[in-house]
């Protein structure tokens, strides 16, 4: 790590040996543009885009490729290189379409934004535009727009570099090359949808999310995906208060640049359905909506009578509510049994690039904050179907719907329960049976924490609203706490979190703004994705 | 003057291992193998000057000396037989004719560089050459000269003859060693460079077909009497193939530093018919166009042909007399450089296609005020801003036509045709 200084227009930049110019001046905070080139993959050096001037080269070079030199002078904004800029977006839109109005990239596209920044002249193009294949099915998340690919190949190089799963290359040659699925193969390998992150211009659209709205009016929340336990950073974007996409957000400790398309999806499933917006409790055998004051009410006095207890709380749920669960379980009944709710399934090899096994994104973090006491991996749910339990208090899992018989014997176990309660965002399966259920929020509407496998604390940020009548859960804990005479108050997952600062060994002397959007590491964890 | 590289075309069976041993062939392998170290012989190579005849022409000895000596890996030499320049047909020559002469020589640059697997990438349309080179490889190999344990000294070497598949683009070194591992032709972003990152990742040196060609006769004469032909600067002889509106068409061997006006005028037989000299190209369709008046003067050699704004290259001269419609001949080049741009690179492949359709449109009655800057300004964002050569070889005659022929170009937009084509 040699240091090595140079100047980028005048300015010194200290960089180290190795390092190209267009890295050096990133971290220096000047953006060089560029289509090919990609942190995360091979130098191509085919876009042209980042040629800049260097002081006693002749000829002008390209930043992706050219390595730091002590006393280097770079020149990102001479007469020359402003003009080579030009003169690339003058060649790169030759042949595009003029469809911009209809492109689903607009927005966050390359080719416009740097249209903006460096070039701004009409087109001297009077020639017939070449035509290319249009919305071709790349796979079952892709779309491909050969006229408006750039050809910079990103999203070969991934398929190279990244998955090793080569679907994707370039046919042809000159003005006629594009890009092209290898024959009989088609782009559906686990993180196919990163192409689409990738692609600078609208070559490469998202298949589930193009059309849906224009991105200009995302509005985009940090937080983590739910998918699994790896806990990649994701943007959760949103319109109208509806969840309509991720896109990965950089975290090299975790996901690096990418996401994949399970956990990119996987909001759908989590978010869709008819929402519950009021309490229900059962009354001559059927379940009517109450106030949540009467919900609380009756569940606590039901739970209370009908030890032996068992808690189960969902691997989804945060750090901030499963210490209140377990806080809360304790405090109804010193011999309740915990659990957190876990989810397993074998991987391929390119699965393994970034899924885990473990398919509920806070399971660790859950059973840290002593949510599970009762020995692992489900062994309570099993028990609670075999009827070792009067009273039992679920959250956010739907344990009836789980087998693929239609859950018959799980419906019979539960409904033998003396008093049942179940808490979470849809009626479900199980909530159907439940004696009270209590409406709360899903991941992307709550703020909290979840631990990731490797011990790494990370943020979930509420992207949307809940529906009016839902609590979260942290309040619906807190509002059954407080019933029960807990001194403690809790005004919201900050001061939850400050609680299990205090109280967690392993997260003691944490803090929110230490977790910050990129996490932290527990103590006595070794950081690797 | 005596012949260098075209020793051997003439006489009888040229391309047998026995005919080329008769004529001295092989002995500068056997005296390299059993005489010299290898930096002897890569010594004796820079003492010679022996610049690329690709049309790059760098120095020869040079690129040899780049390959790093403690590199675990192994080596390649390649021999760059994919001539594919418009114009070019000296390798050819050499390959049918002298084989052996191309072999050896390829066999002296592996040793040079400690190389034990050669190869010979050869233009796929080149069926005949390849299969004369097989034969000779073949021969070569039963002789001893090829293999294990070579002539008694320990050293082993293979020479694999690879076949193209039709791109020009694949005759520029990095092209073709993509191409030569199996993957697309596409030219490799610089640095790093052949010599220390080549073929698969490995040290490898590329030389053109005559270069190794002239390498027996510099190993088994001396370096000295090589540097004693030539110019200054431009050391030994070169060949030139001669088409286009000559008296005798073919491949000559030239000392550097010759009168190309002479050449012409009598080795050539001057423009055929009687007709006026108009233009002539020198080193292939790549490279800027002379007018008749500015041959004056030039002598056959790189730093003649470049001190009048053009550049030897490969050596493909292209003759046109007085009946040439110059657009045409511009739109005829800027035609094949579309058609053969990889396109890789942006500049190169939009411009490329981008010039074509402009030429198109003004020999087809259709130019427009405004055309020929357009023209000169593409080419010249193109031209040193590609990853390869490719796009210098293509913007250099388009702008270089437009500025020695404008009176030409102006007539067919103003008159909207083409007079010469009528």
């Amino acid at each position: 790590m040699d240091p090595v200084k140079l100047t980028i227009d005048g300015r010194e930049v200290a960089a180290t040996k190795g390092q190209t110019v267009i890295q050096a001046a990133a971290e220096a905070g000047i953006s060089i543009p560029h289509y090919c080139y990609h942190p995360k993959l091979a130098i191509a050096g085919n876009c042209r885009m980042c040629l800049v001037e260097i002081e006693k080269m002749p000829k002008l070079q390209i930043a992706c490729n050219t390595q730091v030199a002590e006393g280097m002078a770079v020149k990102t904004q001479s007469a020359k290189v402003v003009e080579a800029r030009r003169a690339v977006m003058e060649f790169l839109l030759i042949n595009h379409p003029l469809d911009c109005p209809i492109c689903d990239q607009a927005g966050e596209c390359r080719l416009q934004d740097y249209y903006m920044e460096h070039d701004l002249k009409g087109s001297r193009f009077e020639e017939r535009k070449e035509r290319d294949r249009k919305r071709e099915i790349f796979g079952p998340h892709v779309v491909f727009d050969g006229e408006r690919c750039v050809k910079c190949t990103r999203c070969v190089r991934f398929v190279q570099e990244v998955t090793r799963t080569e679907e994707l290359t370039v046919v042809n040659r000159g003005d006629q090359s594009t890009i092209a699925l290898f024959p009989g193969k088609i782009l559906d390998n686990p993180l196919s949808a990163n192409v689409v992150d990738i692609c600078p211009v609208g070559a490469l659209t998202d298949r589930d999310f193009r059309f849906k709205v224009r991105v200009w009016y995302l509005k985009k929340t940090a937080s983590v995906c739910p998918g699994c336990s790896t806990g990649c950073n994701v943007s959760v974007e949103s319109y109208q208060n509806r969840i309509v996409r991720f896109k990965p957000r950089v975290n090299e400790a975790v996901n690096s640049h990418w996401i994949c398309d399970e956990g990119r999806y996987c909001f759908h499933s989590l978010t869709d359905g008819e929402r519950l917006s009021a309490p229900l409790i059962r009354q001559e055998g059927g379940l009517v909506p109450t106030d949540w004051e009467t919900a609380l009410h009756v569940a606590l006095s039901g739970l209370r009578a009908a030890a032996p207890l068992a808690g189960i709380v969902s691997g989804r749920n945060t750090n901030e509510e499963a210490f209140l669960f377990a806080r809360l379980m304790k405090r109804l009944s010193s011999e309740a049994a915990l659990e957190v709710f876990y989810r397993e399934r074998a991987l391929t090899e390119t699965e393994k690039i970034l899924m885990s096994p473990d398919r509920s994104p806070n399971f660790r973090g859950a059973r840290d904050m002593g949510a599970g006491t009762d020995g692992n991996h489900n062994s309570l749910a099993a028990r609670l179907l075999e009827g070792k339990f009067r009273g039992a208090y679920l959250v956010g899992e739907d344990l009836a719907a789980l087998e693929g018989d239609g859950g018959i014997e799980q419906r019979r176990a539960l409904e033998k329960l003396a008093f049942l309660v179940v808490q979470d965002s849809r009626l479900t399966a199980t909530a159907k049976l439940a004696h009270v259920v209590l409406p709360a929020t899903h991941f992307g509407e709550k703020e909290g924490t979840y631990t990731n496998r490797r011990g790494r604390v990370q943020k979930l940020n509420a992207a949307v609203v809940p529906p009016a009548g839902a609590l979260q859960d942290w309040q619906i804990f807190a509002r059954l706490l407080s019933k029960m005479g807990d001194g403690r108050s809790f005004a919201g997952p900050a001061q939850i979190f400050q609680a299990i600062s205090e109280e967690i060994p392993a997260y003691r002397g944490l803090t929110y703004e230490r977790v910050g959007d990129q996490g932290v590491l527990l103590a006595g964890e070794t950081k690797r994705l | 003057m005596e012949k260098v590289l075209l020793r051997n075309v003439d006489a009888p069976e040229s391309h047998t291992l026995e005919v080329y041993r008769a004529r001295g062939g092989y002995r500068a392998w056997e005296k390299a193998l059993r005489e010299m170290a290898p930096e002897r012989v890569t010594d004796e190579v820079k003492a010679s000057n022996l610049r690329g005849r690709g049309g790059a022409g760098f120095p020869t000895g040079m690129k040899w000396g780049f390959v790093p000596k403690d590199n675990p890996k192994p080596k390649y030499v390649v021999c760059n037989a994919d001539e594919s320049e418009p114009g070019t047909f000296k390798d050819r020559l050499l390959i049918e004719k002298d084989p052996h002469a191309v072999i050896e020589g390829t066999m002296i640059a592996a040793y040079a560089i400690q190389s034990h697997t050669a190869f010979i990438y050869i233009r796929g349309e080149l069926s005949f050459g390849a299969t004369v080179l097989q034969n000779a490889l073949d021969e070569a190999e039963r002789a001893g000269y090829l293999g294990k344990n070579i002539l008694g000294t320990g050293y082993d070497l293979d020479v694999i003859l690879h076949r193209g598949a039709g791109a020009y683009i694949c005759g520029e070194e990095t092209g073709l060693l993509a191409s030569l591992e199996g993957g697309k032709g596409w030219p490799k972003v610089k640095p790093p460079f052949p010599a220390t990152h080549g073929l698969f990742g490995c040290p490898t040196v590329v030389n053109n077909v005559e270069t190794l060609a002239a390498v027996p006769w510099i190993i088994d004469r001396g370096a000295a009497q090589y540097t004693a032909l030539g110019t200054e600067k431009s050391k030994g002889t070169k060949l030139f193939s001669v088409s286009g509106h000559i008296q005798r068409p073919g491949v000559y061997e030239v000392e550097m530093g010759y009168s190309f006006k002479r050449f012409l005028e009598e080795d050539c037989g001057g423009v055929r018919n009687g007709k006026k000299l108009k233009g002539v190209i020198p080193g292939g369709a790549s490279m800027p166009v002379l007018r008749a008046e500015e041959i004056d003067g030039v002598t056959m050699d790189y730093e003649s042909f470049q001190a009048a704004g053009t550049l030897l290259g490969s050596g493909g001269v292209i003759v046109m007399d007085d009946s040439t419609c110059m657009v045409r001949a511009a739109w005829n080049i800027a035609r094949f450089f579309a058609h053969e741009s990889c396109g890789q690179c942006s500049p190169c492949r939009e411009g490329c296609h981008w010039m074509e359709k402009i030429f198109r449109r003004i020999e087809h009655g259709e130019g427009r005020a405004g055309d020929l800057d357009l023209i000169q300004s593409i080419s010249g964002n193109i031209a040193g801003n590609t990853i390869c050569p490719f796009g210098d070889a293509a913007s250099w005659p388009a702008a270089a036509f437009i500025k020695k022929y404008r009176e030409e170009f102006e007539e067919h937009i103003t008159k909207k045709k083409c007079v010469r084509m009528e």
